[in-house]
């Protein structure tokens, strides 16, 4: 039983790298289809368009940002692999925020960058704008990296 | 801080000097001319669609030109000249290029009537190729493909379905025709899809050869010529080798005129700038001798065009300060510190009538904002080398992307300054290297404190730089409307704020609960936060008071304050918002550490430090490309959300001046334009 700690903490870094890449891949191949079309008509705007379609692969950088602190912690990256059932299921929990938030974040803000794509397309000097949109959606991606960070580094200071 | 202020300008002169006058002022380029409405029968107006219509055809067999050359005989650009804006030219060039420029329009129309026959032309090569593919399988046949026959016998010349041998045809014959055997058949060339036949036969037997055919799908061919083709082949192959020496030669000949390329940029911007004279002359009002024009210009260059004018012309102007009625638009003016960010405050909306233009204050906070969420010395360092290596190379870059260079250049340096402060240089590349590959631990110690060891000490250090952003905005709220003498308006709807939300804050402060858990070295006495509370509360009571002080119903108003102080929760939310802060700088920090980890993966040996350089270059390149992304669209939105929220509308309309508004050539003041 002592060794599942591991398992379960192992289980939360994938899950965070799984699902918010999983959900970074879909936004970023979204918003990427819609600045494919723009640059067909205008490839002048490639840019633009660009900078439109990166916005929702934050998320994925989150999750691996996430995954790779909980390697660290637990020590698969080097040093003592030593963790406790109560801390391994901590570590998963931690990691449960950037893994739903990311993943369902990233989809929603790329259907915002899709919209703005398409406000690019028709009125390039409005990218100040149309960038906002999708940066609105992110808030709440940065919010549970936040919670999933601050949980992850406070974990060895609990005695579990 | 300034919103230039603007005047209206109206402008009487003589006819005569029409041109020269408007000349001048596209020259000088400060007034913006209005569209005057006719109001009074003896006033009239020119409409000048015709001409400009002419100068934009011009312009654009110009471009036209222009393009065509660059297809045929690319100019060779040096690295990075297309960020670069115009070229100043001489006053003699000038003048040539204008005295020039019936000959320089007939090169162009003959560039382009060039090109356009170098298309028809292997449009038509194409055409001929085909003809030849169609008649390659009758190349083996020795009599024209229209042959009918003689006198005596009748000829059929064309394919049959499907490929079949020589023998298998004439079975196939013979078969058909049992009780005849005047007429030869000869297979000319067999593919998969038809065989080419050739069949001869008495005239008297025609019908019947006919009919036979015909069952077995016998078709006449699809081109036909009066001539042998295998020699007509030569022919057609010939008139293709024809047309292609002329094509090279009229390529040749585009390519001779390589040297008019300047030229040709000329005459873009002379008929644009002719154009534009043209738009402005129709917005004019006229009467038999004399002309009338209006427009906005900046107070400040009053004084001057007054002069110039004066000077040359016999001319009546007039200066009038707008009224509150007008659509005055908007031009910014800022020190070369904050000028850089005009950019960003453009892209959300200009400052609406009565408004200050936030910008230089917003500056301050942009590169401090941006400098935060990037935080790292190193990463700060390159921007600054980038940014100004390419400010320095390239001087007359256009003023555009000269100021966005500016503004990153700036946030470089905050971004070193945070980076010293948190102690960030490639992230943990220095404590890594120096343990992997010197066996030594080196580090350099953060000036303040790192970060990522004392998550909840910068969080609290987000939450207080939010705290004075968001109250610098309301101040500027209190500003503006002190400035209209609202000071009723100041009192409810600013104060009450600041005592609430300070209160709350204050009182906050006073809680041990709180002040742990942000890990504050201080604690406010009790006395302290009691007063905070009181004046928390004297807030709140105000904004319930006053918020729905336009109602008169006083149930309604009532109601309407406690959704006025229901907006305390906007605050909050505006506050935890920068907590991007953090979560954007430990994103920087610990993608930069992972990299340099997977750099030393392989150790200390030789592939271990080829290893090192190559994921260190590529790992942080992206991490930089990355967070300056999100550094930038994130400093955008603490700007534009929680900022601007507090105080701005905008809604201005921006200056557009009437000048000389050229893509190749700056044009100086001296030379006269057609």
């Amino acid at each position: 039983m002592d060794s599942l700690g591991i398992v379960l903490a192992l289980l939360g870094a994938a899950l965070s790298s799984l699902l918010a890449g999983i959900g970074s891949a879909i936004g970023v191949g979204m918003a990427g289809e819609a600045a494919a079309g723009v640059v067909t008509e205008d490839p002048s705007k490639f840019s633009k368009v660009l900078l439109l379609q990166l916005l929702p692969g934050t998320q994925g950088i989150y999750g691996l940002l996430v995954a790779v602190l909980t390697l660290i912690q637990i020590g698969i990256l080097g040093g003592s692999s030593d963790v406790s059932l109560g801390q391994g299921l901590l570590y998963l929990v931690s990691c449960l925020p950037m893994a739903f938030v990311g993943l369902w974040s990233a989809i929603r803000q790329a259907r915002a960058a899709v919209s703005g794509i398409g406000t690019v397309a028709k009125r390039p000097e409005q990218m100040g704008k149309a960038m906002i949109f999708p940066a609105m959606v992110e808030t709440y991606a940065i919010l549970a990296l936040l919670v999933s960070v601050l949980s992850i580094l406070n974990i060895p200071n609990i005695n579990i | 801080m300034a919103v230039l202020s603007m005047q209206k300008i109206n402008i009487c002169a003589l006819k005569k000097d029409r041109k020269k006058i408007l000349e001048t002022l596209q020259r000088i380029g400060t007034v913006e001319v209005s569209d005057i409405t006719r109001e009074k029968e003896e006033l009239e107006k020119i409409d000048t669609f015709n001409m400009r219509s002419i100068f934009d055809k011009n312009r654009t067999i110009a471009q036209n030109a222009l393009d065509i050359l660059e297809k045929y005989e690319p100019e060779e650009k040096e690295f990075l000249s297309n960020i670069c804006g115009q070229n100043e030219i001489s006053t003699d060039n000038y003048y040539t290029f204008v005295n020039e420029s019936e000959e320089i329009m007939r090169v162009a129309y003959e560039i382009v009537n060039l090109s356009k026959s170098i298309n028809d032309e292997k449009a038509e090569i194409i055409r001929i190729k085909a003809q030849i593919k169609s008649l390659s399988v009758w190349r083996n046949l020795d009599i024209p493909i229209e042959f009918k026959g003689t006198r005596k016998t009748k000829a059929f010349v064309g394919t049959l379905p499907q490929g079949v041998t020589e023998l298998k045809a004439k079975e196939m014959l013979a078969e058909m025709l049992k009780d005849e055997d005047r007429y030869v058949l000869e297979v000319i060339d067999v593919s998969p899809e038809q065989t080419c036949i050739f069949v001869l036969c008495h005239i008297d037997a025609k019908d019947c050869v006919q009919s036979a055919l015909r069952e077995k799908g016998f078709a006449w061919p699809a081109f036909s010529t009066d001539e042998i083709p295998s020699k007509k082949i030569e022919e057609l192959s010939q008139k293709i080798s024809k047309i292609e020496s002329k094509i090279k030669e009229q390529e040749k000949e585009i390519k001779s005129y390589k040297g008019q390329r300047n030229a040709m940029k000329f005459m873009i911007d002379y008929h644009e700038m002719r154009s534009q004279k043209y738009e402005v002359i129709s917005k004019l009002l006229y009467t038999k001798n004399v002309f009338f024009l209006s427009g906005y210009i900046p107070k400040k260059y009053s004084k001057r065009l007054e002069s110039v004018l004066t000077s040359k012309f016999d001319v009546a102007i007039e200066f009038v300060t707008p009224d509150s009625e007008d659509d005055v638009p908007v031009v910014l003016s800022n020190n070369k510190f904050s000028a850089p960010v005009e950019g960003v405050l453009e892209s959300y909306s200009l400052p609406g009538k009565g408004e200050v233009d936030p910008t230089s204050i917003m500056a301050i906070f942009y590169y401090l904002l941006f400098g935060m969420m990037l935080s790292d010395a190193a990463y700060g360092f390159i921007i600054i080398i980038v940014c100004g290596f390419v400010l320095l190379k390239y001087k007359t870059i256009k003023s555009g992307l000269k100021k966005t260079l500016k503004m990153f250049l700036y946030c470089g340096i905050s971004t070193t300054f945070w980076g010293i402060l948190f102690g960030s240089y490639f992230g943990d590349a220095i404590d890594v290297i120096s343990t992997t590959f010197f066996g030594t631990h080196l580090t350099i110690p953060a000036l303040w404190f790192v970060p990522l060891k004392e998550p909840m000490r910068m969080l609290a250090f987000c939450f207080g730089f939010g705290i004075v952003h968001l109250f610098t905005g309301l101040f500027i709220q209190f500003y503006e409307l002190v400035k209209n003498k609202q000071y009723k308006d100041a009192l409810y709807d600013v104060v009450s704020w600041y005592l609430l939300v300070g209160g709350i804050i204050v009182y906050m402060l006073s809680m041990p609960m709180i002040t742990q858990m942000l890990v504050l070295n201080f604690i406010l006495p009790s006395l302290v936060g009691k007063v905070g509370i009181i004046c928390a509360i004297i807030g709140a009571c105000l904004i319930v008071l006053t918020s729905g002080r336009e109602s008169r119903n006083p149930f309604k108003r009532f109601l309407k304050g406690l959704y006025g102080l229901y907006g305390v929760t906007g605050y909050l939310s505006d506050i935890l918002s920068y907590s991007r802060l953090l979560a954007l700088g430990l994103a920087t920090g610990v993608i930069a550490q992972v990299f340099n980890k997977m750099g030393t993966m392989a150790g200390n040996s030789f592939i271990g430090i080829i290893l090192f350089i190559f994921v260190f270059i590529i790992g942080h390149t992206m991490n930089i490309a990355i967070n300056l992304l999100g550094a930038y669209v994130h400093t955008n939105r603490l700007q534009f959300v929680e900022f601007f929220g507090k105080f701005y509308k905008g809604g201005g309309r921006e200056f557009s001046p009437f000048f000389v508004d050229t893509k190749y050539y700056k044009v100086m003041e001296d030379i006269n334009n057609g």
